[in-house]
């Protein structure tokens, strides 16, 4: 297997594990202080991690506000999805229609990188996004004994 | 009065959803940009430094709301918040990792958006709720994806 693509699968179950987590969480407190005490934990993981970054000798302006904006933005969407629903969307279609996302990604990824897809890779990249959609809808409620 | 006036503009969830779009996919987009440099530590480290705004705006909110706001069981919620945050931390770093081992940005970024596959499974198991055929077909469709995606 490809090291990318098992590094995605990693990533994939950290992250899916904190689908659930975040609802335990939202459950007890506001959404405000779930990201707050979320934001503590990266302080703390990047404090734990800082020893095995390395700067490197010509570290370019791009590169450095990139990441820093990745952290920006990525904050920042989840922020505005919590708005999203607070403003009365739907639940099954703000997320549906947030999963949109990558198609961004993508584009700006062909356009900019000049990235090339396979034709396998188109197909996997539409139904990757029809798939978070479906994922999206809620499940049904817990069976009543 | 507040239908009369959302019928003549795009309702607000809807604005902060393309929002939503706009950011995050501008992010996966910055982080493969990133990964041309820098390792994934230092864009994990990097990644924080850009969330800081983020905690002093909500941190400033929060203080002023604080009496609104519902305290609940604050210590098993922030409890469940930390955690989220620190396996969130691990998988970006897994993200941008990916990225850095020549995972396309156009191909990484719609492979780990199905992450709630996983949640969907771990719901399912843990939380005791149901698969519904909507969500059972997300699931055969992901898997899919992701063979094709990783060819």
């Amino acid at each position: 297997m490809q090291t990318w693509l098992l590094c995605v699968l990693v990533a994939l179950v950290f992250w899916g594990i904190t689908g659930v987590t975040q609802k335990l969480s939202t459950n007890a407190i506001s959404s405000e202080r779930s990201f707050l005490w979320f934001c503590w934990a990266m302080v703390a993981l990047s404090a734990i991690v800082a020893g095995l970054a390395r700067v490197p000798h010509k570290l370019g302006a791009v590169a450095l506000l990139s990441a820093i904006a990745g952290g920006t933005l990525n904050g920042l969407g989840a922020w505005t999805s919590f708005r999203a629903l607070e403003s009365g969307g739907k639940a099954s279609i703000v997320i549906s229609l947030i999963s949109l996302y990558p198609m961004l990604t993508v584009g700006m990824a062909v356009i900019f990188l000049k990235e090339r897809l396979t034709i396998h890779q188109i197909g996997g990249t539409v139904m990757a996004v029809a798939a978070a959609i479906l994922l999206s809808f809620e499940s049904e409620p817990k069976a009543a004994n | 009065m507040s239908s009369r006036h959302e019928s003549s503009i795009a309702p607000r969830w809807l604005l902060w959803s393309l929002v939503t779009i706009a950011v995050w996919g501008a992010w996966g987009f910055l982080s493969k940009v990133a990964s041309a440099e820098v390792n994934v530590y230092l864009n994990q480290l990097l990644y924080t430094v850009g969330l800081v705004p983020l905690m002093v705006f909500v941190g400033w909110t929060v203080h002023k709301r604080r009496q609104h706001l519902p305290t609940g069981n604050s210590r098993r919620g922030a409890s469940w918040a930390f955690l989220t945050g620190i396996l969130g931390g691990l998988g970006n770093i897994a993200f941008f990792q990916a990225l850095v081992k020549g995972g396309k940005a156009s191909v990484v970024a719609p492979a780990t958006a199905l992450f709630p596959m996983v949640t969907v499974v771990l719901a399912l198991v843990f939380l005791k709720e149901r698969l519904g055929r909507i969500q059972m077909a997300g699931l055969v469709l992901a898997f899919a994806a992701i063979y094709l995606l990783s060819m």
